[in-house]
């Protein structure tokens, strides 16, 4: 008696629930005969055996999870040499049980979402696809360079599609409400250079993990594959049942089409095909690679009570993505420390007048950015790709807004260059555009650092997340009085409690006690800042 | 020599123009090399253009003898050659000029002459007006089409015509032979039996039109039939000699049987040559395959990166159409799109009366590859437009996956057929099953509704034939 073990099904896979046992105990097998169908999180498959002989016992069943290397069958009169059976036992399931936590490599490292493939011609870095509010042009108008001719809706701020090119509109290919993304067709225009801006991938449009699980042919070898690159070699095979427009998405996508499961009448491939796969692609990276969070199915919660469904707004699903993002590829550490304020209480309420409201932030930025000259490592970015450390020569700083659509980051540019007066009047600025969702997304960008202040709400510490590619960012808390002993009393002195959270790869724990130590000090002797430099 | 040109599209043919155009669309600085003076190849000079307006002429003479079927007599009609070819040329001059000023409203670098490459980034362009020129590119797009093919050996005379001599039409001659029983011979030889010559077809192959399915040939050898002298199948050329009142011809039927006749005139279309000599392609990385044609990857690039290859030069099926949506791929792949020549269907129609139109999937393809596909028809003698017409020859037929049901191929013939066949095309490009065309209304009374009805058959009923049930 040997043991049958779950073959190897294909690199990504490490594990699958069993839909149907194809044979039962008794049944003679051949090697290459189906005796399986497994679900795993990409494909239905059928799993050959991997050895003949007669079934003695089964030892999985309907339902359950099982892992490459587990052990299914027991399986007895194997036609291998009788004096070692366990010899062949270990070269039927050579593969070894891989943690099933591990996450599935990416089924297609080129898929879209890739930042590295965006061609982001107006809308600015790192700004992929936008929701679109609203169409300023229509059929037949005919476009000037710079005309505008949307208004999008994109991760951070609406904003407005210049034009790229001249020509007159024959057809609107998207409407207010379709997220596009870039370097998808918009418009085709007649007489005119095309514009580039492509159909989301992540298909806003499916909010749960889908559950369609994509029936492949019976090799685990058809399974998606990693070759689904975006270069042009891309297999073109004929009497694929889709429209040349869901064609081209693909291609556009980096799909080949040959692998998109059709769910139509004949199979034909829709759009939504297209992106289903490309989202079943995606899920399978891995995890900070996008949003992942809603990867472990949930539970159904209306079980224990009614509930309700939201979409997402684009902020929610930014900052999702982006702070998972950064919780995961970031070793944190935070440091607290508290800071004397009184003096800087007096100083502040002093030049604060009856219309002029000066709060601490502005002297907070301002330390920081003096501290950012004196220890360079918390001005900088780590390049992985490149092994390399980016050390920035410019002092910006983002500064945390609790807006009604969640939280915003603009950035003050060139604060080291600034009053703090100054600072005060750009952040009150700032931070009412942020408000009434005016922030620009140049205005969210470029930031080196930055500070979120919760003290006006109140708490003693919290540990804030790095906001990447920075590598650092201070939370400040809510101020108190707090007996301090000093010269043999107890002195009454306002205390306000910081916490500074780094990037632990690139700023060590000494390094960033001392950093927020020079913060608090420099902050305990505000009269060595010039209010006007 | 000032900066290499982003774009040179050499050839301007039907493929050339749409790909220089596109890409000056695009923002490209782009230049045409093109013997002629202005854009439009083969296609607009010597090809598709002029033979359509010589078939439209053709076509309202045999019209109005038609009439007499139903009680309109005219006189026989007296033809004024002159006039006529006057009329062909204009057509030709206002397409192509047209096509001119498109060119110059574009800002596209005309130069008109001739070019080959001195190495993958530089043409020599040995220019009409006697100078030359060297331009340095970054990107060449060959699209220098195709010229018809030749028989060895042939005497030098005026009176052996290839399709460009025929389409001159410097007289009608009395007696014609047309050497090729192909799309090119079928087309110029009813337009020219409509004019008046008595018309003679000689084709190897035991059919003609050969490539295309033969239930739709059939209908076409059935009307020509009773139009032409004669129509010898299976049969060779074996000599022409140059003779008093024209051409003697020696043939041999399949029997090896040899025989002599004299025509005014002979025409030989037996197929086209991809011009793909003299271009100096063996200082490029090019490769040429033995029949000529020039290898393409899906981008339509060749082996040498800077260079792609579009229409006639690029392979078969040597058709306009194809060469300007290869044009297009071509230049958007040397934008950075992502783009690909994968037509599901490129429709091939020959305008003879009947027309014969088909794409996609044929009888004759599914036969070869040993697929299975469900054939319906629907004749046109149950259409009640093709009655009004009194011409209820043609049929319209669907080939379909039995399995899946979707439309494969679509083929006609019938008057019209031409133009009915882009419906077949989107059908196959939007993968369509039977269900959809059988289900999207179709207006009445056209020629358009057989394809309804092709659909409506395949599911065992059609409302204008009645199928006794098994």
């Amino acid at each position: 008696m040997a043991d049958l073990k779950l073959p190897e099904l294909g690199e990504n896979i490490t594990q699958g629930t069993v839909t149907k046992v194809l044979v039962k105990a008794g049944d003679s097998i051949k090697k290459g005969q189906n005796i399986l169908e497994l679900e795993t999180d990409k494909a239905v498959l059928e799993v050959p055996s991997s050895s003949d002989g007669v079934i003695g016992e089964i030892l999985i069943k309907s339902g359950a999870v099982v892992k490459v290397g587990q052990p299914i069958f027991t399986l007895a009169g194997s036609n291998a040499p009788a004096s070692a059976p366990a010899a062949q036992a270990k070269s039927e399931a050579k593969a070894e049980t891989k943690p099933a936590a591990e996450p599935a490599k990416p089924a297609a490292a080129a898929v879209p979402g890739g930042i590295s493939e965006m061609k982001l011609p107006a809308l600015g870095e790192n700004i992929e696809k936008g929701t679109v509010t609203k169409v300023l042009v229509k059929v037949g108008d005919t476009l000037t360079k710079g005309q505008n001719i949307l208004e999008i809706e994109t991760d951070k701020a609406v904003l407005e599609v210049p034009s790229t090119s001249e020509g007159v509109i024959k057809e609107i290919l998207i409407k207010a409400g379709t997220v596009i993304k870039v370097g998808q067709p918009i418009f085709k225009i007649e007489g005119g250079a095309t514009s580039t801006v492509i159909a989301n991938p992540k298909g806003e449009a499916i909010p749960e993990r889908t559950t369609t699980s994509v029936e492949i042919a019976s090799s685990p070898k058809t399974a998606p594959r990693n070759d689904t690159t975006v270069s042009t070699s891309m297999s073109i095979r004929k009497d694929i049942p889709a429209v040349p427009s869901v064609r081209l998405l693909a291609r556009e996508l980096g799909i080949d089409i040959g692998q998109v499961p059709g769910t139509g009448k004949a199979g034909r491939i829709s759009i939504e095909d297209v992106k289903a796969y490309c989202k079943t692609l995606n899920t399978s990276r891995p995890a900070g690679g996008g949003i992942s969070v809603a990867s472990q199915p949930l539970p159904n919660f209306a079980k224990w009570g009614s509930v309700r469904r939201e979409p997402m707004n684009n902020v929610r699903k930014k900052t999702a993505e982006h702070l998972s993002n950064a919780w995961t590829s970031i070793p944190h550490v935070t440091q607290f420390d508290k800071v004397d304020i009184t003096e800087l209480e007096k100083l502040r309420k002093s030049i604060s007048g009856t219309n002029k409201k000066i709060s601490v932030t502005p002297f907070i930025i301002k330390v920081v950015a003096a501290a950012l000259k004196k220890f360079p490592q918390f001005n900088s970015s780590i390049d992985m790709a490149t092994q390399e450390i980016v050390l920035k020569d410019y002092i910006n700083i983002g500064v945390a807004v609790d807006t009604d659509r969640g939280l915003l980051v603009p950035v003050l540019k060139n604060v080291d260059k600034m009053s703090i007066l100054q600072i005060s009047d750009e952040l009150t600025a700032m931070a009412e555009r942020a408000r009434l969702r005016k922030t620009t997304i140049e205005e969210m960008q470029g930031g080196c650092f930055t500070i979120s202040n919760l003290g006006g709400i109140g708490g003693t510490c919290f540990t804030p997340i790095v906001n990447w590619p920075e590598v650092a960012i201070l939370g400040v808390s809510r101020g108190s009085l707090e007996p301090i002993y000093t010269d043999g009393h107890f002195i009454p002195r306002l205390m306000l409690p910081l916490s500074l959270s780094y990037d632990h790869r690139m700023i060590d724990g000494a390094d960033g006690a001392r950093f927020i130590r020079w913060v608090c000090e420099a902050i305990q002797q505000p009269f060595l800042l010039d209010l006007n430099k | 020599m000032s900066s290499p040109i982003q774009l040179v599209v050499i050839g301007a043919g039907p493929g050339g123009y749409a790909a220089a155009f596109l890409a000056a669309d695009l923002g490209m600085e782009v230049a045409i090399v093109e013997k002629e003076t202005n854009p439009g190849g083969v296609c607009l000079y010597r090809g598709c253009i002029p033979s359509k307006a010589l078939l439209h002429a053709a076509k309202i003479i045999s019209e109005a003898r038609h009439a007499e079927a139903f009680g309109i007599e005219f006189n026989s009609p007296k033809i004024d050659v002159t006039k006529l070819r006057d009329w062909k040329k204009s057509v030709v001059a206002k397409l192509t000029g047209g096509l001119g000023q498109l060119a110059k409203a574009r800002k596209i670098k005309y130069f008109q002459g001739e070019a080959s490459f001195i190495n993958s980034n530089t043409l020599k362009i040995k220019k009409t007006d006697g100078t030359t020129e060297e331009l340095s590119f970054q990107k060449a797009i060959l699209a220098t089409g195709s010229r018809p093919a030749v028989i060895p050996n042939l005497p030098k005379s005026p009176d052996i015509w290839d399709s460009t001599g025929a389409l001159d039409l410097e007289n009608i001659p009395e007696n014609l032979l047309v050497v090729g029983g192909g799309y090119i011979g079928m087309e110029l030889g009813t337009a020219y039996h409509e004019f008046g010559s008595k018309v003679s077809v000689v084709e190897m192959t035991p059919g003609l039109l050969p490539g295309a399915d033969r239930d739709l040939a059939d209908v076409l050898y059935k009307r020509v039939k009773g139009m032409f002298a004669k129509i010898m199948l299976e049969t060779k050329v074996i000599k022409m000699e140059t003779s008093k009142n024209g051409i003697t011809v020696t043939f041999a039927d399949k029997e090896g049987k040899e025989f002599k006749e004299e025509y005014n005139k002979v025409l030989v279309s037996i197929g086209r040559k991809p011009n793909s000599e003299n271009l100096g392609l063996e200082n490029t990385k090019v490769k040429v395959t033995s029949r000529g044609f020039v290898e393409i990857n899906d981008q339509r690039q060749t082996a040498d990166p800077s260079i792609f290859a579009i229409g006639d030069i690029a392979g078969d099926p040597m058709l306009a159409h194809k060469a300007s949506h290869e044009g297009r791929v071509a230049v958007e792949a040397i934008a950075g799109h992502k783009v690909a020549f994968e037509p599901q269907a490129i429709p091939a129609v020959v305008f003879t009366d009947p027309e014969i139109a088909w794409c996609g999937l044929s009888e004759l393809d599914a036969a070869k590859a040993g697929r299975e596909v469900t054939v319906v028809k629907f004749p046109w003698a149950a259409s009640g437009r093709a009655l009004t017409l009194d011409r209820t020859e043609g049929f319209t037929k669907l080939i379909i996956d039995p399995k899946t049901e979707r439309v494969l191929g679509v083929g006609i013939v019938g008057v019209g057929a031409g133009e009915m066949i882009a419906e077949g095309v989107v059908a196959i490009e939007m993968g369509a099953v039977a269900a959809d065309l059988k289900l999207s209304i179709h207006p009445h009374p056209t020629l358009s509704e057989t394809i309804m009805e092709a659909a409506e058959s395949f599911f065992g009923h059609s409302t204008h034939i009645y199928k006794p049930k098994k």
